[in-house]
């Protein structure tokens, strides 16, 4: 068959990518390699771990904040194997929900594993050994990432596992180590410790979520401590070994001695590396570098070979779906000639922890290495009427603005549908809004976005009202 | 105080000398940019010419002189002084406080001034003209903005700033320039004069404007929303040439659907404030008639003038005519139906006619090498290559970008190159390398419904083929009227070098190729 644009990978950058494509007139097919579609993000990422998140954040107020509202309740218990099986039914469904949009959009499917034979043709290797040849004028790269995992730390997806085996244990761990405290760490060890696991999170950098803004890693670590959670920063893990029954993990502290943790699970969650195994990138005339991350051109997405496109955790840039999403649309409406544009500044990055955190722009140790004078305004949630209300009272809104122009530059929320109130944000950033545009706004009432626009005042001129 | 020499322009490729007709302004008068001066008669026409800038005329020429190309003809100083001489006209009264202002602020401040010329832009292009200014005079313009839009007879691009200052225009949009000249000047370091120009202005206007002023004075003024930025950027349009309307001055995407490319060159401001009091007048009495009958003028661009004066230079030059055949095209069809899917299967491009016209010629050339070679003083230079100048229309005329080596290309290498190119003329992104050094041209006149013409040739090129239109015609083949798919095509060539007998070959042997492809083939 001959297509305008083949997509490999079906994650949320290419099935989003295959779907503006189709919606822009061009005859489209996407890859697949597993048998469902939706990549990591629908299958082993987000939408599993964010079921699991509130599942276990269901269990908790149950057994910690519902007696305060006055709902009384005797042998609650967690049922993880109906957990999970929730979990799977809503990642089926999502996934069917991708299956149609890919009918209703006349995008054809090719199940099995995609793999170059030239620039303009791709081989697809079925699950029985069949082989079909498909060629396309466009190849659009996107087939996402792996967990990755330590020098001399080999995952036996038994008790060292990746967040993939994380989302169906079939018991609740009694205690997880967690190597890693970034984003993926802090989601899942907040799960098992909200259901009762005793979790240590072992890190080498000296805070959670390092790449977030400070104030936000450090507002997450006191809320996460809250759960009974243990922290070894600035730790360096030599070795993760499986004894049977357990693992012991041996670490280097800060002050260069050994120091071993004794857990019966080991999640890896150490970041994520992209994956472009059995793509024979060479037969097209690609290589991937050291990372694994395949080259693209800054401003229009196409690798060295101008036919070939690559978007989401396979290029430079955050491993995030949104992200992927974004550069999926960039690359269909690019190849049809159009102009588009993505201002990677304004892609929020988000933690789906309880509370989530969530920032957009720069950081307030970003600003200061770059010499932009900012003033910063700050609102707590206690102070919060809508926040009183639900008992939802950890967290903060952090607004960063020019100190001149009173632009904002960077907004960081750490608190109840943080995730959620960082759309405002960048609204109001890609309209270079000031932080008095936003006071400015009505916001209603009670609301947590109220919070954001406390911030902003505090930020115009420390002029918040309810604080 | 810097001066303008204004001299007597190229007016037609035989025009060597001009008589000074009559002058319009007298010397030491204060002139503005666009205005007439005075009138040149030739012994073809007689034209007037215009001032290039504002300031005050010193004659240098009187009536009755007869002036060479290039002699020159007065001088305008412009200069504080004469900025300021609108003051003395009797007109803008109320507003001739203000310029003055403004005008004695602006040099005392001015640290350095860096005079922007135009740039070399390749071996043949001798004259640029503006086609738009993105800046107005007096703006406040920083390192690499870009500053306006140059035209050539090959190519468009745009002029980044050399110097972050003040902008000081001084060749006006529409107004053609030779390499070298000054575009406009910036005053480095004239921070507070362009802060000073608003104050001064103030005064004219009532306190809303004042308001307006200091919105638009804001951070995020000209900053595109997201949909904005993405038409803008599709249209092609520097956001910074947009008003925004949105609130501080920012884009909306109602700005960006409205904004036009500044393309055209605009009515001179002169001009402007008349246009709007004749109209009512004329139309009131009988307004039908007057749209019955209306005419409009419009200048012509560069590349149709350079265009008009290379034809003209073709036919007076060299000694064309035309030889025409014509070729029956079944074969040809019946091979493209047979494998055009295959075609575009294996190759991803269309099998079209002109890989089978190119194919054709390029055999052809190496066959019949003067047809290939061009003249050069006492000299003919033959071509071993073939880079064959494809003709393709746009809007802004015609543009020949070229396939270098057509000799040695496949058929899908020829489609793939012209569906390449053809994209970068329709987006106006042909550099003048990719236009340069052709050594034959083909035209295709029958997508527009040619059935037969003569093209004329693309100097200093010797020959070029018109391909026209195909049409089921009867013909005689084997003693039988047969209907067959038949187009004529046509050889225009100098017959300076080109003899009848290689010109009719030529011609004969692309017939040959194109009626039996399997020719193309196996070179025979």
């Amino acid at each position: 068959m001959q297509y305008d644009v083949i997509v490999i990978g079906s994650g949320p950058g290419g099935y989003i990518c295959a779907i503006r494509c189709a919606q822009l007139g061009l005859k489209t097919a996407i890859i697949e390699k597993y048998k469902t579609l939706g990549g990591t993000c629908l299958n082993v990422g987000c939408i599993p771990s964010k079921a699991l998140l509130d599942s276990s954040e269901h269990y908790y107020n149950a057994s910690h904040t519902f007696a305060e509202h006055g709902i009384q309740l005797e042998n609650l218990k967690v049922d993880l194997a109906q957990m999970i099986a929730r979990k799977s039914e809503v990642v089926s469904q999502v996934c069917k929900g991708v299956e149609f949009l890919m009918k209703k959009n006349k995008i054809d499917v090719y199940q099995g594993l995609g793999s170059f034979v030239d620039k303009n043709t791709v081989k697809v290797t079925k699950e029985g050994g069949d082989i079909e040849m498909i060629t396309s004028k466009n190849i659009v790269i996107a087939t996402g990432s792996k967990p990755s995992s330590l020098p001399g730390v080999t995952i036996d997806k038994k008790r060292i596992i990746t967040s993939t085996e994380a989302l169906q244990l079939n018991e609740i761990p009694k205690h997880l180590i967690v190597i890693g405290a970034g984003v993926i760490g802090a989601e899942l060890g907040s799960v098992y410790a909200r259901i009762g696991a005793k979790v240590s999170f072992v890190e080498y950098a000296s805070a959670m979520i390092p790449t977030m803004d400070a104030t936000m890693g450090k507002e997450l670590q006191r809320t996460v401590k809250k759960l009974g959670a243990d922290f070894y920063f600035s730790h360096k893990v030599k070795t993760v070994e499986n004894t049977g029954d357990e693992v012991i993990v041996t670490a280097e502290n800060p002050k260069g001695e050994l120091v071993t943790f004794t857990g019966d699970y080991c999640l890896m969650s150490v970041g994520r590396k992209p994956y472009t195994d059995g793509l024979a990138l060479e037969n097209a005339g690609l290589v991937a570098d050291q990372r694994g991350k395949i080259e693209v051109d800054e401003h229009t997405l196409q690798t060295k070979v101008p036919n070939i496109y690559a978007i989401g955790d396979v290029i430079r840039g955050a491993m995030l779906a949104h992200k992927a999403e974004e550069e999926g649309v960039f690359v269909a409406e690019t190849i049809v000639g159009q102009k588009p544009h993505i201002n990677y500044l304004l892609i929020p990055n988000v933690v789906y922890t309880w509370p989530e955190v969530a920032g957009v722009g720069y950081t307030e140790d970003e600003l200061k290495a770059k010499g932009i004078a900012y003033k910063t305004g700050s609102f707590p949630f206690k102070a919060l009427g809508r926040a009183r209300a639900s008992m939802d009272i950890d967290g903060t809104v952090k607004v960063l603005a020019h100190k001149e122009t009173d632009e904002i530059l960077g907004a960081h929320i750490i608190g109840p549908r943080a995730a959620d109130m960082i759309a405002e944000a960048v609204v109001a950033m890609e309209y270079r809004a000031s932080a008095e545009d936003v006071s400015r706004m009505s916001h209603a009432h009670p609301t947590y976005t109220e919070a954001f626009k406390e911030a902003c005042l505090a930020a115009t001129g420390n002029r918040a009202l309810n604080a | 105080m810097s001066q303008i020499e204004i001299k007597v322009p190229t007016v037609g490729e035989s025009i060597t000398e001009v008589t000074i007709g009559s002058w319009v302004k007298k010397d030491g008068e204060s002139v503005k940019r666009d205005e007439v001066i005075c009138s040149l008669d030739s012994d073809k026409a007689s034209f007037d010419v215009v001032s290039e800038a504002d300031g005050v005329l010193r004659v240098k020429a009187q009536e009755g002189d007869v002036l060479p190309i290039g002699g020159l003809i007065c001088v305008i100083e412009t200069s504080a002084e004469a900025a300021s001489a609108p003051a003395s006209t009797p007109a803008p009264v109320a507003s001739a406080p203000a310029p003055v202002a403004a005008a004695s602020v602006a040099p005392a401040t001015a640290a350095k001034i860096v005079e922007m010329k135009v740039p070399t832009v390749g071996e043949s292009v001798t004259e640029v003209t503006i086609a738009s200014w993105n800046k107005k005079d007096g703006d406040t313009v920083q390192l690499d903005e870009v500053l306006c839009e140059l035209e050539s007879d090959k190519a468009t691009f745009e002029l980044p700033a050399e110097a972050a200052g003040v902008l000081r225009i001084v060749a006006e949009a529409g107004s053609t320039l030779s390499i070298g000249a000054v575009i406009c000047k910036i005053e480095v370091g004239a921070g507070s004069a362009a802060a000073s120009a608003p104050v001064a202005e103030a005064p004219q206007s009532n306190g809303q404007a004042v308001t307006a002023n200091a919105s638009n004075d804001s951070y995020a003024a000209g900053h595109p929303s997201p949909a904005a930025a993405k038409i803008l950027a599709e249209k092609g349009i520097n956001p910074a040439s947009v008003a925004g309307s949105g609130v501080g001055g920012r884009l909306t995407k109602e700005d960006a659907i409205a904004a036009q490319p500044q393309t055209a060159p605009k009515p001179t401001p002169a001009e402007q404030p008349k246009a709007p009091v004749a109209a009512p007048a004329a139309p009131a009495p009988a307004p039908k008639a007057a749209d019955a009958r209306g005419q409009r003028r419009v200048k012509m661009t560069s590349l149709r003038k350079t265009i008009a004066r290379r034809l003209v230079a073709v036919k007076n030059e060299t000694a064309m005519l035309t030889t025409f055949n014509e070729v029956d095209m079944k074969p040809i069809m019946e091979l493209r139906n047979k494998y055009k899917d295959k075609f575009k299967e294996k190759h991803g491009v269309g099998l079209g006619f002109m890989s089978f016209f190119t194919r054709a010629c390029a055999v052809a050339l190496q066959e019949f090498p003067v047809v290939n070679a061009f003249i050069d003083g006492d000299e003919v230079v033959y071509n071993d290559f073939s880079d064959i100048s494809i003709a393709v229309s746009t809007e802004r005329g015609l543009v020949v970008p070229v396939i270098r080596n057509a000799e040695k290309m496949t058929f899908s290498q020829i489609e793939k190159e012209i569906i390449r190119l053809a994209g970068l003329a329709r987006d106006n992104k042909l550099t003048i390398d990719q236009m340069q050094g052709g050594t034959f041209t083909i035209t295709n006149g029958g997508i527009f419904g040619s059935m037969l013409s003569t093209p004329i040739i693309n100097a200093p090129q010797a020959a070029i083929l018109g391909m026209h239109n195909i049409v089921e015609r009867a013909v005689v083949v084997n003693g039988e009227i047969v209907i067959r798919p038949i187009m004529y095509v046509a050889l225009s060539y100098d017959h300076r070098t080109i003899d009848g007998r290689d010109s009719v070959s030529f011609l004969v042997r692309v017939k040959q190729l194109l009626e039996d492809p399997t020719r193309l083939l196996l070179e025979v």
